[in-house]
């Protein structure tokens, strides 16, 4: 059987992996090109060991502008043309995302109306699309040809043609969006057929034609089903080089690439029947949620697959393959599943990132850590949350001695809170790799250690450098409590344990919308307690709407019986009842209140920092923010050390010298 | 008619320090979204200019940075940058050359930010989460205050290098002097806490070194609060006690204001039609009693008889018209003119100004399709052509009038008596009156551009080709569609039904809105007003969601609690019966009481409501026939609209502008 890294032949064309780093939103773009800031992203993959890359999905026709940094096909000739010459030294694989959007596009860029198979609103913009007829269809088959053309002409080897959850194509197979009359709707295969016929005459036998082909819309009502699928599977297989099975529809928006509510590796069955259905006439790559390289290699052992899509396992770890190839798969940097900076179809155009790797996307801004430094330093890093451990992860790799002192008994700081509730435990990993990097490289970390300014200054005059993360602590609660409820913060409660909260109705206050808030809620609700989440949002979870998750999180708290107290401003404790008052009406209603759990925004720990204010800080200790922010700061302090002792590279750009 | 003689104030002049404005009427700072790499573009020229060659008094910027810690949305012009130098200079030279001053709002938005861009901390005078971005900042420490007033002054000296003729000081709704000012956001003890006159510390320390780089010729104004409306804000006395410490440091020319904070009550500051015009002039006006220098006032001015009157009554000495001249950049020389009557008056819709603020799009308007697109040119048209328009809504109209202003003849057809379209339909609700103007501003456009209007008129296929055209732009509109769960019971019916008088509800209603947008909840308000007991369904998870965007969603969940109306979510409509059926159920065909029944989609459990109506707002079908008649026409025929695709009236004016444009 082959493994994760032996190569594979893809029309005649070799990747040097079996790892496929898929076409995702990046917001990297220079108008609707593909920019510097593109090549240097995709390239830190391909020197990483990806075997194929495809670029994020160009727009094949100017009808379609789904956001605003989008790519469009005919802007994207010489940025392809960079990203082959910067990947293909490495031997990956450059194939040229290529879709349409369709109905699920946006016609706030265009300002044009949306093309559809049928006159049917998407579920998520409500907006209302056109119904093609052929003088379109024959626009969007033309489109794809002279993409392909352009790709093949910028010496990509080949093209990834999009019937995911977000396209066009699916939009034709679909009985949810295609209600046509005409032969478009008696056949829904054919519109794909005609484009992969089109894309196939330029592209010719030696160069790659792939399709990302939604298998399962997850609407059996009337969408594709995996027993459709695989009808479609086994009349195309002969037509492709590659077949990405994935998932996802009009109604599932978020089933594409969920975050870690759903368990990783989730299309493995799907999969699998798909391969089944190819009977060998095509390679099928496994995507879904694929993140650890254990889960990777058995998916190919076990014959789910030919290849594995690992999108955001690389984007989390850029040297992904490269790491499993010298033996060293333990040391992956883990892909939280988070979705927390990796996924950017947001109006806002963030640019794609990660919380542990906060380099990538910025590769062009942020200087990489790799290096040994000529001079090894003392350095006394002063607390082990991850802001803390990043620094001393960089600094012990660049051949200084590391020593972090951690007041509590357990390195890993807020981040093990922030994995409270069903299906974030996953969270708890980037702690867990941290702390193993750490130790790995010789860092003592030694828990139960309060560092006192006089511990700093000694420090300091004995010549080693300080770096202060000490994280956050409580905030006081904005409303008064008579006495008559337990109150209990976030981190509180996972340090007691549920079986530590006092008996009672539990109300979780959530003015943050945020993640720990609704886990609370949610895991509260498993163990039996009787749970009301209040926010003054019209939404339970309102950020969630950035990781994907908030549509489901409502979904899973009215399942799991919480009721969602809504715009409610929490006004006070008085004898067991929380009052609450509507944000705009400002009527006041009483909800039964045993036990009060506040997942409130906190305030930075800093005792220690206002004391010695000279000394550097990280993370929550300037301001209580996400992990993102922590491990950043936590990395630049770490490089400030390093630069300032003549290591390696660049000062560090926009860094606020604390 | 003599220029501006109906505006006795208007048009007079007046002394700002050292630069004397021509009219009052003020183009205040406003976001536009038009930056690109954190630089001010060719379409910032072009967007100011255009309004300068339409007479305003004086323009003010939007803002600019003044520290790299401040960037809380994505097209933010960075000031601190040198770059921005030629930028600026772009734009005064082109405002500049219809001799009209304009000047610079500089800023810091403090707390009201995230460090999604910057990748920095935040900076506010402490640690108190602004409601909207949500993320703690970091309080500064007096070395970053140092460094927050170098930035105004670094600003301040780039904005001199690039020509502006003065600079407004943004300390009023998205700041971090307000974010000092504030009582509900400054909890420091130290010297710029606690006092209103610590609070005001960092304002006049930035006043002095303003004034300090900008010298004595130029202006210098200070934009305050006037109340904040949020708990333990700014109110208006604190706000006149500002103004007075602001005049008493003889540095300041004017003061501008402002009402609301940005990240938390947007909808006061941006007022859509449902708030009154006039709303915030209780702040200029006390103000002014205090202080000695110029006041401007601001707050939904739309027409000029309006500004006029605020002047006449003293409540302040300039108008901030922003969406009036995003509307109709020749608002002030129209009025000057005496041709008041042809501005293209603003709806106060909020729909393609405010609305694409918020989603990080550039600024447009909904009936004004050259906002946002002053930098490009049109082309012109190659000859003049006969053309034929069918349908009188917004789309038809607008490529009517668009058509005849760039020399074509044009005859619209329209079959019914007046024309307006749904546009008409939509604001017989009371409370969304104002949007007619839509309608009105294009009629009379097309009446003064000498468009052949026939309405009352069916164009059938025969007499449009009867015309001879050289090409025709069907809008011809759309046409309610019955959803499939609603069968063909009688008492089912569509929004329109109601609005345009086919059916009177009365009783229990339930509205099933599947749009999101103003049709259900303006029907609700109208059969509520008529005594009816009203609950707005939708499968979303908020009622009319996209009332978010436009700034209405805070005064109609007020209206709805007022008037008794009921909301409810998650909820997909799965089929009607007749109340009195028996207990097999059948499909609804009767014309007595409906259940509908509901699927609570989360849980997957049923929900009935026994009601006398269930009216729907949901989307309607293309009214396409004659489009399909003509299409193999030896002339081109072109769709504008909800014949193409039911949609909202900016897709219809686009549509029709880009058609006639096209000609």
């Amino acid at each position: 059987m082959a493994g994760l890294v032996d190569p594979v032949e893809l029309a005649g064309r070799t990747a040097p992996s079996r790892v496929l780093f898929g076409p995702h939103e990046t917001n990297l773009g220079a108008g609707r090109s593909l920019g510097a800031r593109h090549v240097a992203y995709y390239e830190a993959r391909a020197a990483g060991g990806a075997g194929i890359i495809v670029t994020e999905t160009a727009s094949v026709h100017p009808s379609d502008w789904p956001y605003e940094r989008a790519p469009l096909a005919a802007s994207c000739g010489p940025g392809w043309g960079a990203v082959a010459g910067a990947c293909q030294p490495h031997g990956t694989l450059v194939l040229a995302g290529l879709g349409h959007c369709g109905g699920q596009g946006s016609s706030a860029y265009s300002q044009s109306v949306l093309w559809a198979p049928s006159p049917v609103a998407d579920v998520v913009s409500r907006e209302l699309p056109m119904q093609m007829g052929q003088a379109e269809i024959d626009a969007v088959v033309d489109g794809f040809a002279e993409s392909a053309r352009s790709a093949a002409a910028s010496d990509l080897d080949g093209v990834e043609i999009d019937a995911g959850s977000h396209s066009l194509l699916r939009q034709f197979h679909s009985g949810v969006t295609n209600l046509r009359t005409d032969a478009y709707g008696s056949d829904r295969l054919l519109l794909t057929r005609e484009v992969l016929a089109a894309v196939r005459g330029v592209l010719g036998s030696d160069r790659i034609v792939s399709l990302r082909l939604c298998c399962d819309e997850l609407a059996p009502w009337a969408g594709v089903t995996p027993e459709h699928a695989a009808e479609q599977v086994a009349a195309l297989a002969d037509r492709l080089d590659l077949l990405v099975v994935v998932r996802g529809g009009p109604f599932s928006a978020s089933a594409y690439r969920p975050d870690s509510h759903t368990p990783p590796a989730f299309n493995v069955a799907l999969c699998r029947w798909m391969r089944d259905a190819a009977a060998g006439r095509v390679p099928v790559a496994l995507q879904g949620s694929v993140v650890d390289p254990d889960v990777a290699a058995a998916a190919l052992d076990e014959g789910v697959c030919d290849l594995v899509e690992m999108t955001r396992a690389q984007i989390a770890e850029p040297r992904l393959v490269g790491l499993v190839r010298q033996g060293d798969g333990t040391r992956v940097r883990p892909c939280i599943l988070c979705n927390q900076a990796c996924h950017v179809r947001d109006d806002r155009n963030p640019i794609v990132s990660c919380v542990g790797e906060p380099r990538s996307g910025h590769e062009t801004l942020e200087p990489s850590t790799e290096g040994v430094d000529g001079l090894s330093v003392e350095v006394l890093v002063v607390g082990a949350g991850v802001a803390g451990l990043e620094c001393a992860r960089v600094l012990s790799a660049r051949g200084h001695r590391v020593r972090i002192a951690e007041r509590g008994e357990r390195a890993g700081g807020m981040v093990r809170t922030a994995a409270v509730g069903p299906g974030r435990e996953r969270l708890a990993r980037l702690a867990e790799w941290l702390i193993a990097e750490c130790l790995l490289q010789g860092v003592a970390i030694d828990t139960g250690t309060e560092v006192t300014a006089a511990d700093l200054d000694a420090a300091r005059a004995a010549g080693t450098d300080v770096v202060l993360a000490t994280g956050s602590r409580a905030a006081p609660l904005a409303f008064p409590v008579d006495g008559s409820c337990a109150v209990v913060d976030a981190p509180g409660l996972l340090a007691g344990g549920a079986d530590s909260l006092p008996p009672g109705a539990v109300v979780v206050h959530d003015p943050i919308g945020g993640p720990i808030g609704v886990g609370v809620a949610e895991w509260l609700a498993g163990t039996g307690r009787d749970v009301s989440l209040v926010t003054q949002d019209q939404v339970a979870g309102t950020l969630l709407s950035r990781t994907g998750d908030l549509a489901d999180a409502n979904t899973r708290l009215q399942r799991a019986g919480v009721r969602r107290e809504l715009r409610a401003l929490v006004r006070g404790v008085e004898g067991s009842r929380v009052v609450l008052e509507d944000v705009w009406t400002g009527e006041r209603r009483r909800v039964a209140c045993g036990v009060l759990v506040d997942c409130g925004h906190r305030l930075p720990e800093e005792a220690l920092p206002l004391r010695r204010p000279d000394v550097a800080r990280a993370g929550d200790c300037i301001a209580p923010r996400s992990i993102l922010e922590a491990v950043l700061e936590g990395r630049r302090r770490a490089m400030e050390i390093a630069t300032g002792v003549g290591g390696g590279g660049s000062p560090v750009p926009m860094g606020v010298a604390s | 008619m003599s220029t501006g003689a109906r505006y006795r104030h208007l048009f007079t002049p007046l002394r700002l320090g050292p630069v004397t404005v021509q009219n009052r009427i003020v183009f205040s700072a406003h976001l536009t979204n038009y930056a690109a790499d954190g630089l001010p573009t060719e379409q910032h020229a072009a967007y100011y200019a255009a309004r300068a060659a339409g007479g305003a008094g004086l323009i003010i910027t939007e803002e600019h940075s003044t520290h790299r810690t401040d960037w809380p949305y994505e097209k933010l012009i960075h000031g601190f940058n040198p770059a921005v130098v030629d930028g600026y200079r772009r734009i005064t030279d082109a405002v500049h050359a219809h001799d009209v001053p304009i000047l610079a709002q500089i800023n810091h938005n403090g707390g009201q930010a995230s460090g999604l861009y910057s990748r920095l901390p935040v900076w506010a005078p402490s640690p108190v989460p602004d409601p909207l971005f949500r993320e703690v900042p970091k309080a500064v420490e007096p070395h970053e205050i140092r460094e927050i007033i170098d930035g105004y002054a670094l600003v301040a000296d780039h904005c001199m290098a690039g020509g502006f003729d003065g600079i407004e000081l943004q300390c009023s709704h998205s700041s971090i002097v307000r974010g000092f000012l504030s009582p509900a956001t400054n909890r420091r003890d130290d010297h710029y806490g606690g006092s209103l006159h610590n609070r005001a510390r960092l304002l006049l320390e930035i006043v002095d070194a303003v004034r300090d780089a900008i010298g004595g010729d130029r202006a210098l104004g200070v934009r305050i609060c006037g109340d904040e409306l949020i708990e333990g804000g700014t109110g208006i006395e604190e706000a006149v006690e500002v103004a007075r410490l602001v005049d008493a440091t003889g540095q300041v020319d004017y003061i501008n204001t402002s009402i609301g904070v940005a990240t938390a009550t947007l909808y006061m500051i941006e007022a859509s039609m449902q708030v009154p015009p006039g709303y915030a002039l209780f702040i200029p006006s006390a103000i002014r009693e205090a202080v000695g220098v110029p006041v401007v006032g601001v707050g939904r001015f739309k027409d000029p008889l309006q500004a006029d009157r605020a002047l006449a009554e003293g409540l302040c000495d300039l108008v901030g018209v922003v969406r009036g001249q995003i509307a109709d950049p020749d608002f002030a020389i129209k009025a000057r003119s005496g041709h008041a009557t042809d501005i293209r008056t603003c709806l106060s819709c909020n729909q393609e100004c405010v609305g694409r603020m918020g989603l990080n799009r550039w600024l447009g308007c909904i009936e004004n399709p050259r906002t946002g697109r002053e930098s490009t040119m049109l082309p012109f048209p190659e000859k003049r052509s006969k053309v034929v328009v069918v349908g009188g809504g917004p789309g038809g109209l607008q490529a009517a009038v668009t058509a005849a202003e760039r020399g074509h003849r044009v005859v619209l057809f329209e079959r019914n008596d007046c024309l307006g379209g749904q546009a008409l339909v939509a604001a017989t609700v009371p409370s969304r009156a104002e949007f007619f103007d839509i309608a009105r501003n294009l009629i009379v456009a097309a009446r003064r551009e000498g468009v052949d209007l026939r309405t009352g008129t069916e164009a059938t296929a025969e007499a449009v080709r009867a015309e001879r055209p050289d090409a025709v732009v069907v809008a011809t509109g759309a046409r309610p569609a019955r959803p499939w769960w609603a069968g063909d019971h009688r008492r089912v019916v569509d929004v329109r039904d109601v609005l345009e008088g086919r059916v009177h509800p009365w009783g229990r209603v339930v509205i099933v809105d599947e749009l999101g947008f103003h049709q259900a909840t303006s029907t609700a308000e109208l059969l509520a007003d008529r005594g009816c007991e009203v609950e707005i369904v939708t499968n979303g998870m908020v009622v009319a969601q996209d009332l978010g965007i436009t700034l209405d969603l805070e005064t109609w969940n007020v209206k709805a609690h007022a008037k008794g109306i009921t909301q409810s979510v998650d909820l997909v409509p799965m089929g009607v019966a007749d109340a009195d059926a028996d207990a097999e159920g059948q499909e609804g065909g009767g014309d007595g009481p409906v259940v509908l029944t509901l699927q609570h989609h989360p849980t997957g459990t049923d929900r009935h409501r026994g009601c006398d109506w269930v009216v729907c707002a949901v989307h309607q079908q293309p009214d396409d026939a004659l489009w399909r008649e003509l299409r193999a026409a030896p002339f081109p025929v072109h769709r504008v609209g909800d014949c193409l695709s039911p949609r909202r009236a900016h897709a219809a004016i686009v549509e029709g502008h880009r058609v006639a444009v096209a000609l």
